[in-house]
């Protein structure tokens, strides 16, 4: 037993220092990438200790099967100090792998919350059950989910992306899965989420805050262009604001 | 219906009350259907039915309670003096709730603090007058426990009316300063601050009005020449805390 | 030992104030709440086993079909089923025959509670009868749930204050009970891990249900007296809403994880014969740790709710160290097992599926925890997948494996063991069929409350599809579970006192089933006694 605890109370010094070694760095931020990869990591951290403890239970269930009438079981009794090293230990490997998991989602949130400077911003309200995205230049666009027309949020490629979002009657959620990424609208309160739309392509964003009948419907496109389309689809639009 | 034993040995037959289920649809009647009637549906009628059906079976259900209770012996005795904390315990965290609300929207407010719609000449001595009465209702309780003590059951009778009587005028200063500002425009719905002073003015009134529900039934008892020692504490004891909450109540809410 | 000497006496039963009895009161609520709720969804997976209107009537009306379904759904298996069946029933029948009491301090105010939930099912229920039907799911949040004349917001506030009241009495009285009527000579060290499970979910529930019940009082006043609390147009705060509700609601699921683990306790001793593996560290690092912390980490609900960026950080690390306490008792849960001599009846089953099911449920649990993963994982399927393992399944399993383990007790009947275990796999492959496609499009961004999918990847179908298939394994297997209840309640083979050969007080020291007054004895216990003195 004593054997059994010094060697976890090996492991608890040795893990986190193990585990302290930094991910990777450098480079244009990705908040979407980042959290693929801390994803990766979040699973195999989980999947070790499923793993552990799903055998031994399992095992133990099997093994320790009674096999004759009226038989009881023979556990060890634990003398104090095993009783307090098997509370301590755990705790603080547990502890360990708990900072170790918080250190890493606070660097990749910090990604999430500080927006770059020259990022292009768009404001967004959101209503039951529609979205509005303004241009700084006054161009305003939407999207109709059920004729599936309108242009939706038009973004240039390569170019990060923030939107400042409020709404005007409930709570709504601007949801990205593509982007790994999501921020509740409230009236009266301004929130913001910004993204990086690196390649080219069509996605959606769609509403994760339940508001009412049309819920499921509340969704829009999203589309990145290249930034001379983006240029020419920004004229365009001008032009049909003044027409 | 009930059939309790009067010694704490064994018990051979099931115990069974009617009073907790009449209660139950007291409150369902009156309080549930009778707030969906008049608010949520508009329905008078509805509002009346459910309030008239409520009323006396919540009503019969105290009364048989406290008849019960003031009668029968209880499993195990002298317990309640720990239980009537431990309920308090919770009771302070409503108005814990209600309280982080109000002071939510106060520290929010900055300097539209009192918001457009409150009147300016609001009363500040009344309050006053209304703490004076409420902790004099609390020591007059005392008193009336003291000579409990002392086994003079004419000097708690005339006690418990006093603090009573006391009580009653509380709330009768509750309705005629409600009643004032009604006439002024301020109403629950008139701006954050009308909200949160009537929200929270409003459940303390009516923790009043069930400590002097349950002073009424010490009364009643006391009358008929029944008293129950811990029965009478508790009593006392929430008085003391709505009481103590009203101090809460009236510095936040009038003087902040 | 005497048998209780009574037939059946309906006014005995309705009026009784009996501890026992009101426990099975407050079971037959649970089953029927949970039983109604099971069938909106298996009706909301209906809907969604394909894209498109499939039972709601089209796309313009079909939100207010599926919302109604999905409202009731919510609401009645936590307020109506889970919470009443671990704090109500379990601990109703189960406490005052663990401690050897006679019955509980005020056998009126349990009366009382008992009545009240029902009350507050009833209420529940009239949200299939009445107009504007409530919509606003069991989170309510404002200003949904207080703008316009839909979604009755009433009827679900009621339903929350009946449930709550009745629990904050409970609470009350079975503090009480704990306190000042344990047996003569029983310690605190020597109490059932149920009953310390049960003290400190009862720890939680009183300090933070009123809180609930000021959250949706303010609900109230904001739709039908128009008051501003919610209102920011007028100096109000929508997060102040969301912010209560989670203050309440997230200790709440511990008020069910706590009991959930207490019977698995009693069931894991008692069948591998072996004492509680590091009892102290279980019960004060363990449950009391939780009963400290859960009171301060509601805001990883809130992770993208536009909350300040320090205190979404500062709840990640809080709520990420929540692991530590429930740690303890998993290693506890886990160890009881080591060295024992398990005998494998239902309840084992149960017992064994809940180590899997609680680090399912448990560690999917850790990454939404982790503000930066929850924006993405979060209000997703992978949300539904996490509180379906954890509560939907781990839990309830857990309520099914107390009836079957203490079956015998209660009804002086033993279960028909055959359709018991069929029952048992058939929930069991169930809701890993149901659940497992979940985790999957929750992270490939399935939202929460969607009947209708369109705009998705069409595997999204797939998976939902094959999700339906699992409710209806699902509901054959509680079919046959609940059937076989009340089928061998009424002609099981007889049971003896004490059939599982287990220590506890309940087992040892009462007639099966128990009288009233519960002991032909007065019970003491000595300083040696233990509930787990099995070698
Ligand atoms: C019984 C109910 C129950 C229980 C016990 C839990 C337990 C936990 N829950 Fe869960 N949860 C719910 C019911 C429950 N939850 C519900 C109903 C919702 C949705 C509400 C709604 O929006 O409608 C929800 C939603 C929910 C969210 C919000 C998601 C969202 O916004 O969409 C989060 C985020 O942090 C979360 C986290 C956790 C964590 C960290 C635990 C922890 O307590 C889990 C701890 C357990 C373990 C970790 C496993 C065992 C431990 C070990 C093996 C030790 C070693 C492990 C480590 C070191 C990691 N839960
Ligand atoms: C204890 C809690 C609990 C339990 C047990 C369950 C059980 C189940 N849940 Fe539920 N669920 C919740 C709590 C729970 N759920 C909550 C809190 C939500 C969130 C609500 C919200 O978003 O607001 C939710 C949401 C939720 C959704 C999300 C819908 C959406 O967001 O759009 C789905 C979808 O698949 C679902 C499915 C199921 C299924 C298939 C079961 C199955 O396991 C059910 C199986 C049971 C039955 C099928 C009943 C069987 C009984 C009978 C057939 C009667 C027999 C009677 C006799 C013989 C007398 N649930
Ligand atoms: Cu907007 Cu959901
Ligand atoms: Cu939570």
């Amino acid at each position: 037993m004593k054997r059994a605890v010094s060697a976890m109370a090996l492991i608890g010094l040795w893990l986190p220092a193990a585990l302290a070694v930094a991910g990777p760095k450098g480079g244009l931020p990705d908040p979407a990438a980042s959290w693929e990869h801390l994803w990766r990591d979040v699973l195999i951290d989980l999947f070790i200790i499923g793993v552990v403890f799903l055998t031994a239970g399992l095992y133990w269930v099997f093994k320790y099967r009674a096999t004759r009438p009226g038989q009881v079981g023979d556990a060890p009794k634990l003398d104090r100090l095993s009783a307090i090293g098997w509370a301590v230990v755990p705790a603080f490997l547990f502890m360990a792998d708990d900072f170790y998991l918080a250190a890493k989602g606070w660097t990749v949130w910090n990604e999430y919350r500080n927006v770059p400077r020259n990022a292009l911003e768009v404001k967004v309200t959101g209503s039951m059950w529609a979205w509005n995205f303004e241009y700084d230049n006054g161009v305003v666009t939407t999207f109709d989910p059920d004729a599936k027309e309108g242009e939706g949020l038009v973004v240039p490629v390569g170019k990060p992306v923030v939107l400042r979002m409020t709404s005007s009657d409930v709570v709504h959620s601007f949801f990205l899965p593509q982007h790994r990424v999501k921020e509740d609208l409230m009236p009266g309160r301004v929130t913001y989420l910004w993204f990086n739309p690196k390649a080219p392509g069509e996605t959606i964003a769609t509403c994760t805050e339940f508001c009412g009948n049309r819920h499921s419907f509340m969704w829009t496109k999203v589309k990145a262009v290249p930034q001379a389309d983006f240029d020419a689809w920004m004229a365009k639009q001008k032009q049909d604001k003044k027409a | 219906m009930s059939n309790s034993t009067s010694s704490p040995g064994h018990v051979h037959h099931w115990e069974t009350s009617v009073a907790p289920m009449l209660v139950v649809g007291g409150i369902l009647f009156l309080v549930v259907f009778g707030f969906a009637g008049w608010f949520a549906y508009n329905s008078k009628m509805m509002a009346f039915v459910s309030a008239g059906l409520g009323l006396p079976l919540l009503l019969a259900g105290v009364a048989k309670w406290t008849a019960e209770g003031l009668t029968h012996k209880p499993l195990i005795e002298g317990v309640s003096p720990a239980a009537l904390p431990i309920f308090i315990v919770s009771e302070v965290f409503i108005f814990l709730g209600l309280f982080v609300s109000y002071w939510t929207m106060r520290l929010s407010a900055g300097d539209n603090w009192p918001p457009v719609g409150t009147p300016t000449d609001f009363n500040l001595v009344l309050p006053i007058i209304m703490t004076v009465i409420l902790v004099t209702s609390s020591l007059t309780y005392h008193v009336a426990e003291v000579k409990l003590g002392k086994g003079d059951l004419g000097g708690f009778r005339t006690w418990v009316l006093i603090s009573i009587v006391l009580g009653a005028l509380f709330l009768g200063c509750t309705v005629y300063e409600y009643s004032h500002l009604l006439h002024q425009n301020f109403g629950p719905s008139t701006n954050a601050y009308s909200s949160a002073f009537f929200s929270i003015t409003g459940f303390h009134a009516s923790h009043v009005l069930v400590g002097l529900g349950v002073f009424v039934a010490v009364l009643l008892g006391a009358m008929k020449g029944l008293t129950n020692k811990y029965f009478s504490f508790c009593a006392g004891l929430y008085w003391h805390f709505v009481d103590v909450v009203w101090f809460f109540v009236a510095s936040q809410v009038y003087y902040w | 030992m005497s048998a209780p000497t009574s037939g059946f006496n309906l006014k005995e039963w309705i009026f009784t104030t009996d501890h026992k009895r009101i426990g099975i009161l407050y079971l037959i609520g649970s089953i029927a709440a949970f039983a109604l709720a099971g069938i909106m969804a298996l009706l909301i997976r209906i809907e969604q086993g394909a894209p498109g209107p499939t039972i709601v009537s089209d796309n313009f009306t079909g939100g207010d079909q599926y919302n109604v379904w999905l409202y009731f759904h919510g609401a009645a298996m936590i307020l109506g089923f889970l919470i009443p069946g671990l704090t109500g029933f379990a601990a109703n029948y189960l406490i005052p025959l663990m401690i050897g009491a006679k019955d509980v301090a005020f056998p009126r105010i349990n009366a009382l509670s008992v009545w009240l939930f029902w009350a507050g099912i009833v209420v529940a229920l009239l949200t299939f009868v009445i107009p504007d039907k409530p919509d606003i799911m069991w989170t309510g949040y404002p200003p949904y749930s207080i703008s316009g004349t839909r979604g009755n917001t009433a009827f679900y506030v009621f339903t929350v204050h009946l449930i709550g009241f009745s629990s904050i009495l409970a609470s009350v009285n079975f503090l009480v009970t704990v306190i000042y009527m344990r047996a003569p000579g029983m310690g605190w060290n020597q109490l059932n891990m149920f009953v310390w499970s049960c003290v400190t979910a009862l720890i939680i529930q009183l300090i933070f249900v009123p809180v609930l019940a000021a959250a949706v009082t303010l609900l109230l006043f904001d739709k039908y007296l128009g008051t501003h609390f919610y209102d920011p147009a007028n100096g109000g705060d929508v997060l102040l809403y969301q912010n209560l509700f989670w203050f309440y609601s997230h200790p709440a699921v511990y008020v069910i994880f706590l009991p959930a683990m207490g019977i698995f306790y009693e069931i894991f001793a008692t069948m591998a014969k072996n004492p509680i593996f590091n009892y102290k560290a279980a019960v004060y690092g363990g449950m009391c740790v939780i009963v400290l912390i859960s009171g301060e980490v509601w805001v990883h609900h809130l992770y993208y709710s536009g909350m300040p960026d320090w205190i979404r950080i500062g709840q990640m690390v809080s709520t990420l160290l929540i692991s530590v306490p429930v740690g303890l008792m998993t290693i506890s849960l886990f160890g009881t097992l080591y060295r024992g001599a398990v005998t494998f009846n239902t309840p084992m089953y149960y017992g064994a599926a809940a180590l899997y099911l609680l680090l399912i449920g448990g560690l999917t649990g850790i990454p939404l925890a982790m503000t930066v993963m929850s924006v993405h994982l979060g209000e997703t399927s992978f949300t539904h997948a996490h509180f379906h393992f954890i509560m939907g399944i781990f839990a309830t399993f857990s309520v099914f494996a107390a009836v079957d383990f203490w079956f015998p007790k209660i009804s002086g009947r033993m279960l028909n063991e055959g359709q018991a275990k069929l029952g048992f796999w058939l929930n069991f492959i169930g809701v890993n069929i149901t659940f497992w496609p979940l985790f999957i499009i929750g992270v490939e961004g399935m939202p929460r409350r969607y009947w209708d999918y369109s705009q998705f990847p069409a595997h999204f179908a797939d998976y939902h599809k094959v999700a339906t298939i699992g409710a209806f394994i699902v509901a054959l297997g509680m079919a046959l579970t609940i059937s076989n209840w009340i089928l061998s309640a009424i002609k099981g083979q007889k049971a003896g006192d004490n059939p599982w050969g287990s220590k506890s007080l309940e087992w040892t020291h009462t007639a099966t089933p128990p009288g009233p007054g519960n002991f032909p004895k007065d019970v003491t216990v000595d300083a040696s006694w233990t509930p787990y003195n099995y070698h």
